[in-house]
C-alpha cells in the first residue's frame, strides 16, 4: 500500500528557532506533511488543514498557492525529508488521527495516515547532510535529500509517494528447536539468536554454552523438545539484566555473593542496629520504600539506559526515564512520581572519536550527538509527564566515548495504607486476570534485555531501541494513581520493562503461583509479530495488572474511558507453571522454579590488577587568579544551568531547594522538593559517582561516592536518621578476574560506609558489560572500557523548612571549613587541567566524617549556619568562589597553611567529607561549642565587595567574582 | 464559589491550580474532559473555569492546538455561552495556548485564532523565573496588581500576532502581562527577562470583557513563599505573587 502526501503546511516563522540556532543558519524552514491511505476532496481537505495547521503561523499548500509559495523560497537548494521507518510509532499521526475522528465523527471512518517533516535549508551539501544527521536517526527514520528544484517538479507531479508498513505476512506455526547440536552450534544460538528457515539468526540471546546446556537436560528430563518461545523467554528471565547474576554468584570466598554480602547485608546490619522503621520496602519491588511521615512512603529507583542511549541518544534516554517513572508505578500498588533524577557520564563532546562498530563502517554516533540527545529525550520524557526534574549532574571523560552513561532516577509517593491495608505489600491471587495496559506491543526493543548484557559490538541488533510516548503513559498513569488505586481494584501491579510481558509477568506469577497468558489477545500496532516477538517485546508505556475478576470490567471500562487501552491476555494460577498459548497451540510450559532458579549459577574469581599510573604531567606554571578560572571553565566544574532550566523543576509546585541556587545561580549539589501541601517536611535529594578514582583505587572510590552523596544531603538539612541511598555499578569486562577484583572492593566499601553512616541501601542496579569492541578510523581494532562507576543516588527527609540551608553567605560573614584538608590530589581536577603532583587519592575517614556531619546538623538546628557548600571537585578554592558567586558578595580567604601543605593543594585537594560554612559573627561563640573536639579551620570572612582576595603572609591576590562567573557559566565546547 | 479545573491527554497542573483556588477559599473538582464532554451541563455549577499547564496530546500538531480543537468540536458553545455569563476562565501555560488556539483570547474580530504561540526565540525550552507587569488593563484577573514575580516552563510562550491586531489589542488594552527587566523597565525582548521572544514582551492577553486571562507564567508554582527562589533571605511573608491572581478571582465573586 502506498500513501500520499496530501496536506503540507508550510511555517511562517516560529518551529525553526532551535533548527536555526543549532546549524547557525537563519536560512531554514519547515514543513509538516501528512499522507492519507485515503483521498481528501477538497471539501475534507480545507477542514482536516483548519484542524491539524494554524492559520496564523503557518501557511497550507494547496494545488493552488504551491507554486507561489514555494517558489517564493527559490533561494533555498535543498529540502530534507524525514518520516518515519515502516513500524516505529507515529505519535503525531496518532493525534491527527484522534483529532480527525473526533471531528469528522462518521463522515470519514477508515483511514491510516503518517506524519513527516520536510525541512527547507539553503546551505551547501555537507552542511545540509550534516543537519539531516543530525534532525533524523536512521534507526527509526528515513532521510531523503532532494535538491530544492527537483522537489518542486516532483510536487507538481504529486509523486510523494510514500511506503506504509508492510511485514510479510508470517503464518505461525509452533517451532520446535532442536538442542541435541555440537557446542559450536550451540553457542552459535546463544551468540546470535535462533535460525529461521531462511538461515538467519533472530539477534543475541546472550545465553552462554553452559546456560544452553542446562535448558538441553531440562528438556531432556521432560522429554520433549524446547519451543523457540520457551528458548527466548528463558534467555530473558536469565539475562544478567534481569537475574544479575555477577551480583549473585559466588566470588573468591564469598559464598553468596557479594549483593547478599555486601549490599542487602548492609542494610540488614543497619537495621539490626537503627532498631527503627524507617524502611520500608527493600530490593524485591520495583524501587525501594523508606517512611517519609506517619501517613505516607516515599519511593526511589534509578536505572541505566546505557547501550540504548549509544545507538539512538534521544530515544534511549526518553525510554530510560519514562521507564525508570514507570518503576515507581509499579511500586507496591503505585507510587505516584513526585522527581525525576538524571546523571550523564559522557565522553567530550568536542572531540571527533571516529570509532567504527565494524572495519572502516557503522561508525558509533558523534560524541555530541550523543550528549545533545541524552539531554533531550530526558528533557521531553520528564517535562511531557508532568515530571519535575530537579536533580542531576553530568561528567566527561574520554573513557566514555565508546558507551556513555545514562543514569535516570524517579522518586514516587504513595500513601501508607489504602482501604486499610498496607500499599506496598501486593500480591497477584490465582484467578486474578493478568490485564495488560497502555501501548500497543510492536517490534520495539526486541532482545533489549538479552543485549544489554552483552558488549556493544557489530551484532548488536538496531530493533533493540525503543520509541516513547510519554503522553500515553501520562494517560495510563493518571487512571493508575488517581481512579483505580485508591479503590484497591487490583491485588497487583508491575511495569513492562526489561523483557516485556516475558518478564512483568514471570516475575508477578511468582505471587500466585503460575500464569496462562493467550498471546493472541495481546493488541499490536501492526500485524506481523511472532509470538515470540509478542512475548518478549519491549514497547513502552504497558504496566501489568493483576485483577480480580470482579473488578475486571469496572478497571478497564475506567482506562477506556480516559482513552487507554486496557487488555485481558491471560489468568494468575496457583500451579507452578508458565504456560503460553497461541491460539490455543501451547508454545510455552514451564517450571516457574526452572524459569527463575535453573539458570546455572557462576563461580567467579578475582585477581588483584595492575594500577595504572596517572601520567606525570607538568605543572603550568600561572597565577592563582588564572587556575581558578582554569577549573571553574572546565567541563566537569562548569555550571550546568543549561540543563536545569530545560527540565522543568517547578511542575507540581514542590520545588524548594531549585537546581540553580543564589542571586548569581550557582548548580547545586542537592535540590529539595516538598510533595504535600500539608506537612512541612520535605525530601532532599543528590548523587555522587568518582569514576576518576576507579582505576587507583575502587574501594576509595566507592567511599569517596557514598561520602559525597551522604553530606550532600546532610548540608542541605536533611534528618540524618532518615537517608537512604541507591547504588548503581556501571562496569566493564566484567568477565575479567582484575575487574571483578575492583568490583568485590568498591561493594566492599558499600558495605563499610553504608554500616559506619547507618544510611541503607534501599534498591539498586548494575550494568555490568559497559564495553565498545570496534575499529578506530584506521581500521585498527579497538576495546574502550568504561572506567568502573558507581553511582550512589541519596535521598532523605528534611522535617522543618528551617532546616534547609542555602548557599549564600552575607556580609560580616565568618567562613569555616569543616573536615580535615589533605594533600589528596590524585585523579582530581587540578592534576587532570594544571598538572600532577606528588600526591594519593582522597580517602574517607568514617569517623571523622560523622563527627563533622553531627556536629553540623546539631548546628544547622540550633540555627549556627548561615550557608552551607559540600566541599567536592575542585576543592575549597572552588567551593569559595561558588559561594562568591552564589551570593555576589566578596570574599576574603587567609592562607595560612598548616601541616606543610601547599597553596595549591589546600586550595584543590579534594579531600572528602568537608564543609565549607559562613556563620553570622555572633555565633562564633556558639558554634565553637558545638564543634568542640572537632576539626574545622576559619579561612576567612565575607566582605560584601566584588572581589574574592587569597591573602598570605606575602601578598593579596584578588579576582572579580563578576569574572569567575563569567568562567563559571561558559558554554561547553561542541554542546 | 466554584472552580472547575480541566484535566486530561498530557494536562498536569491541575493538583496545584486546584489547591491554590482551594487556599483563597473556592470549592473546586479536577474533571477529565472525556467527563465534562458526557456531561457538559456541569458547569452551570462552577463560577470559574481553569485550564491548567501541561503538555496536552504532548505537544503534536503544536502546542494546545489538538485540545483546542477537541473543545471546538465537543464544547466550543458551551464555554462561550459560559463566558459570557458573569464568570471568569484562566488558561495557565498550556492552557493559555489552548485558550488562544481557541480564540477566546483576544477574540477581537472573528470566531478563528487571530493569535499563535510558536517557539521561544531561544529554541529552547525554558523553565525560569521571570517579572511580569500589569499595564492599563481592566481584567478582574488583574486587579491591583503591579509586578509580580513568577516562574515560566514553556517551549512555546512566544506570542505571534499580526501588526494590525496588535494596534487594536494594545488599544482595547488586553495585554495582560508584560515581561519587565531588573529595572522593572519593560524587557525590550531581551533574553532572559523576555523568555521567549513574545512581541512587546507579551506575557498574557485577555479577552476584552476582562474575564478571560490567557497567561504563560505559572502563578500556582508562585504561590508560597518558599516557591521564591532564594526565599530563605526573606522569610517574612507566607504567600508568593501567584497568589494575587487567586485572591482576585475570589475578590471578583465576594
Amino acid at each position: 500500500m502506498t500513501n500520499t502526501i496530501q496536506i503540507l503546511s508550510i511555517e511562517k516563522t516560529g518551529k525553526e528557532s532551535s533548527l536555526q540556532k543549532e546549524h547557525n543558519n537563519k536560512s531554514i524552514k519547515i514543513i509538516d506533511g501528512y499522507f492519507f491511505s485515503r483521498n481528501l476532496d477538497d471539501q475534507k481537505f480545507t477542514k482536516i488543514s483548519k484542524l491539524i495547521s494554524n492559520d496564523v503561523s503557518q501557511t497550507i499548500l494547496t494545488k493552488k498557492n504551491v507554486k507561489k509559495v514555494l517558489s517564493s523560497y527559490s533561494n533555498f537548494n535543498w529540502v530534507v525529508e524525514i518520516k518515519f521507518l515502516p513500524g516505529v510509532t507515529d505519535n503525531i499521526a496518532t493525534t491527527v488521527k484522534e483529532i480527525i475522528k473526533d471531528n469528522l465523527k462518521s463522515s470519514f471512518k477508515s483511514f491510516e495516515l503518517g506524519s513527516t517533516k520536510i525541512i527547507l535549508i539553503k546551505g551547501r551539501k555537507e552542511d545540509i547532510t550534516k543537519i539531516s544527521k543530525n534532525e533524523a536517526n536512521p534507526l527509526i527514520q528515513t532521510i531523503k535529500i532532494y535538491p530544492f528544484k527537483q522537489y518542486l517538479n516532483n510536487f507538481k507531479k504529486n509523486q510523494f509517494k510514500i511506503e506504509k508498513v508492510k511485514l510479510p505476512k508470517k503464518k505461525y506455526s509452533k517451532k520446535e528447536i532442536n538442542l541435541d547440536i555440537s557446542d559450536h552450534q550451540l553457542s552459535l544460538i546463544g551468540k546470535l539468536g535462533i535460525e529461521e528457515n531462511d538461515k538467519s539468526r533472530r539477534g543475541t540471546l546472550g545465553l552462554d554454552l553452559e546456560s544452553l546446556k542446562v535448558i538441553r537436560n531440562y528438556f531432556s528430563t521432560i522429554k520433549r523438545k524446547p519451543t523457540d518461545v520457551e528458548i527466548e523467554t528463558l534467555a530473558q528471565t536469565w539475562s544478567e539484566h534481569c537475574k544479575h547474576k555477577i551480583f549473585s554468584a559466588k566470588i573468591d570466598d564469598i559464598q553468596e555473593g557479594i549483593f547478599k554480602k555486601y549490599i542487602k547485608g548492609a542494610t540488614e546490619k543497619i537495621i539490626q542496629l537503627r532498631k527503627d522503621n524507617f524502611c520500608v520496602s527493600l530490593f524485591t519491588d520495583n524501587a525501594g520504600g523508606i517512611e517519609f511521615n506517619k501517613d505516607w512512603i516515599i519511593c526511589h529507583k534509578v536505572e541505566t539506559h546505557n547501550t540504548p542511549s549509544a545507538l539512538d541518544p534521544f530515544g534511549g534516554a526518553i525510554t530510560g526515564i519514562v521507564g525508570v517513572n514507570r518503576d515507581c508505578l509499579g511500586f507496591g500498588k503505585g507510587a505516584k512520581p513526585i522527581a525525576n533524577t538524571y546523571a550523564y557520564y559522557l565522553a567530550d563532546p568536542n572531540k571527533n572519536y571516529q570509532l567504527y562498530r565494524q572495519k572502516n563502517k557503522d561508525p558509533m554516533l558523534p560524541a555530541n550527538f550523543i550528549a545533545k540527545g541524552i539531554i533531550s529525550g530526558v528533557r521531553v520524557g520528564g517535562n511531557c509527564s508532568g515530571i519535575p526534574t530537579p536533580q542531576g549532574n553530568v561528567y566527561f571523560d574520554d573513557r566514555f566515548a565508546g558507551k556513555p552513561l545514562v543514569f535516570c532516577g524517579t522518586v514516587g509517593i504513595i500513601p501508607k495504607k489504602i482501604k486499610g491495608k498496607l500499599s506496598h505489600k501486593k500480591k497477584a491471587n490465582p484467578g486474578d486476570i493478568i490485564l495488560m495496559t497502555g501501548g500497543r506491543v510492536g517490534k520495539d526493543g526486541i532482545h533489549g534485555a538479552t543485549f544489554s548484557s552483552e558488549e556493544l559490538d557489530p551484532n548488536s541488533p538496531v530493533s533493540a531501541v525503543q520509541i516513547g510516548d510519554p503522553i500515553t503513559q501520562k494517560k495510563m498513569s493518571d487512571v493508575i494513581i488517581r481512579e483505580l488505586r485508591d479503590e484497591n481494584l487490583y491485588s497487583s501491579i508491575t511495569d513492562n520493562g526489561a523483557g516485556g510481558l516475558s518478564s512483568s509477568i514471570g516475575e508477578m506469577a511468582k505471587e500466585s503461583g503460575g500464569f496462562i497468558v493467550n498471546l493472541e489477545k495481546v493488541p499490536l500496532k501492526y500485524n506481523g509479530l511472532y509470538p515470540w516477538e509478542i512475548w518478549v517485546s519491549e514497547s513502552q508505556e504497558r504496566m501489568t495488572l493483576a485483577v480480580p475478576p470482579a473488578n475486571v470490567k469496572k478497571v478497564i471500562k475506567r482506562f477506556n474511558a480516559r482513552g487507554v487501552e486496557a487488555t485481558i491476555i491471560g489468568k494468575f494460577i496457583k500451579k507452578d507453571k508458565a504456560i503460553v498459548k497461541y491460539n490455543k497451540t501451547e508454545i510455552l510450559n514451564l517450571d516457574m522454579e526452572f524459569l527463575h532458579e535453573g539458570y546455572p549459577k557462576l563461580n567467579l574469581k578475582t585477581s588483584f590488577p595492575k594500577i595504572k599510573k596517572e601520567k606525570k604531567k607538568i605543572i603550568k606554571k600561572s597565577s592563582l587568579i588564572d587556575k581558578l578560572h582554569k577549573l571553574l571553565s572546565s567541563p566537569n566544574i562548569v555550571s550546568k544551568e543549561f540543563i536545569a532550566t530545560q527540565y522543568d523543576h517547578e511542575v507540581q509546585a514542590t520545588s524548594i531547594i531549585k537546581p540553580l541556587q543564589g542571586e548569581g545561580r550557582v548548580f547545586g549539589n542537592a535540590t529539595a522538593i516538598k510533595p504535600l501541601f500539608d506537612d512541612e517536611k520535605s525530601i532532599a535529594l543528590s548523587q555522587a559517582a568518582y569514576p576518576q578514582y576507579a582505576e587507583t583505587n575502587p574501594y576509595d572510590m566507592a567511599g569517596c561516592s557514598i561520602d559525597t552523596a551522604y553530606k550532600n544531603l546532610i548540608v542541605s538539612g536533611a534528618n540524618s536518621k532518615k537517608i537512604a541511598i541507591l547504588d548503581n555499578f556501571c562496569w566493564c569486562s566484567s568477565d575479567e578476574p582484575d575487574r571483578l577484583y575492583q568490583l568485590k572492593e568498591a561493594a566492599k566499601a558499600c558495605y563499610d560506609y553504608a554500616v559506619a553512616y547507618q544510611t541503607p541501601f534501599i534498591s539498586g542496579k548494575d550494568s555490568m558489560f559497559n564495553d565498545f569492541k570496534g575499529f578506530d578510523k584506521t581500521g585498527k581494532s579497538v576495546k574502550i572500557s568504561i572506567p568502573p562507576t558507581l553511582l550512589i543516588s541519596s535521598i532523605g527527609v528534611v522535617d522543618k523548612i528551617s532546616h534547609l540551608t542555602k548557599m549564600t553567605s552575607d556580609d560580616g560573614d565568618i567562613l569555616l571549613v569543616l573536615g580535615n584538608t589533605h594533600n589528596e590530589l590524585l585523579d582530581s581536577v587540578y592534576s587532570k587541567i594544571i598538572g600532577y603532583e606528588k600526591s594519593k587519592n582522597p580517602v574517607v575517614n568514617s569517623k571523622d566524617a560523622l563527627r563533622t556531619y553531627r556536629n553540623f546538623e546539631k548546628a544547622n538546628k540550633l540555627g549556627i549556619i548561615n550557608s552551607a557548600i559540600g566541599i567536592d571537585l575542585g576543592g575549597i578554592g572552588i567551593a569559595v568562589t561558588k559561594m562568591a558567586i552564589a551570593s555576589k558578595k566578596g570574599l576574603t580567604i587567609d592562607l595560612k597553611l598548616k601541616n606543610k601543605i601547599s597553596v595549591d593543594q589546600f586550595l584543590f585537594s579534594e579531600s572528602q567529607s568537608r564543609i565549607l560554612v559562613s556563620i553570622k559573627k555572633n555565633k562564633l561563640a556558639n558554634f565553637k561549642k558545638v564543634f568542640k573536639g572537632s576539626d574545622y579551620t576559619i579561612i576567612g570572612k565575607c566582605t560584601g565587595s566584588d572581589v574574592v582576595k587569597f591573602k598570605d603572609n606575602k601578598k593579596i591576590i584578588r579576582g572579580k567574582i563578576s569574572d569567575f562567573a563569567k568562567s563559571y557559566k561558559q558554554n561547553i565546547k561542541g554542546l | 464559589m466554584n472552580v472547575l479545573v480541566l484535566s486530561g491527554y498530557g494536562i498536569n497542573c491541575e493538583n496545584e491550580t486546584l489547591h491554590a483556588f482551594e487556599v483563597v477559599g473556592f470549592k473546586g473538582k479536577i474533571v477529565h474532559i472525556n467527563d465534562l464532554i458526557q456531561n457538559p451541563k456541569q458547569l452551570n455549577n462552577y463560577q470559574v473555569f481553569a485550564i491548567p499547564g501541561g503538555f496536552s496530546y504532548g505537544d503534536d500538531t503544536g502546542s494546545g492546538n489538538a485540545m483546542a480543537k477537541k473543545i471546538l468540536t465537543n464544547l466550543y458553545d458551551q464555554l462561550i455561552d459560559f463566558s459570557l455569563k458573569d464568570k471568569l476562565i484562566i488558561g495557565i501555560c498550556n492552557g493559555c495556548q489552548i485558550l488562544i488556539n481557541l480564540g477566546l483570547v483576544p477574540s477581537l474580530n472573528k470566531k478563528d485564532p487571530e493569535v499563535a504561540m510558536i517557539e521561544n526565540k531561544s529554541g529552547s525550552y525554558e523553565c525560569r523565573w521571570v517579572d511580569v507587569k500589569v499595564n492599563n488593563n481592566k481584567s478582574p484577573w488583574l486587579k491591583n496588581i503591579s509586578i509580580l514575580n513568577l516562574p515560566v516552563a514553556h517551549q512555546e510562550g512566544q506570542f505571534m500576532i499580526p501588526i494590525n491586531l496588535l494596534k487594536s489589542i494594545k488599544a482595547n488594552n488586553l495585554i495582560g502581562l508584560q515581561y519587565i527587566n531588573n529595572h522593572k523597565k519593560l524587557a525590550k525582548g531581551q533574553f532572559p527577562f523576555n523568555p521567549n521572544g513574545s512581541k512587546d514582551d507579551i506575557a498574557a492577553l485577555t479577552n476584552q470583557n476582562g474575564n478571560i486571562l490567557a497567561m504563560m507564567p505559572h502563578p500556582e508554582r508562585a504561590f508560597y513563599h518558599y516557591h521564591v527562589p532564594n526565599w530563605q533571605n526573606n522569610t517574612s511573608k507566607k504567600f508568593g505573587d501567584g497568589y494575587k491572581i487567586f485572591m482576585n478571582a475570589k475578590k471578583f465573586f465576594a
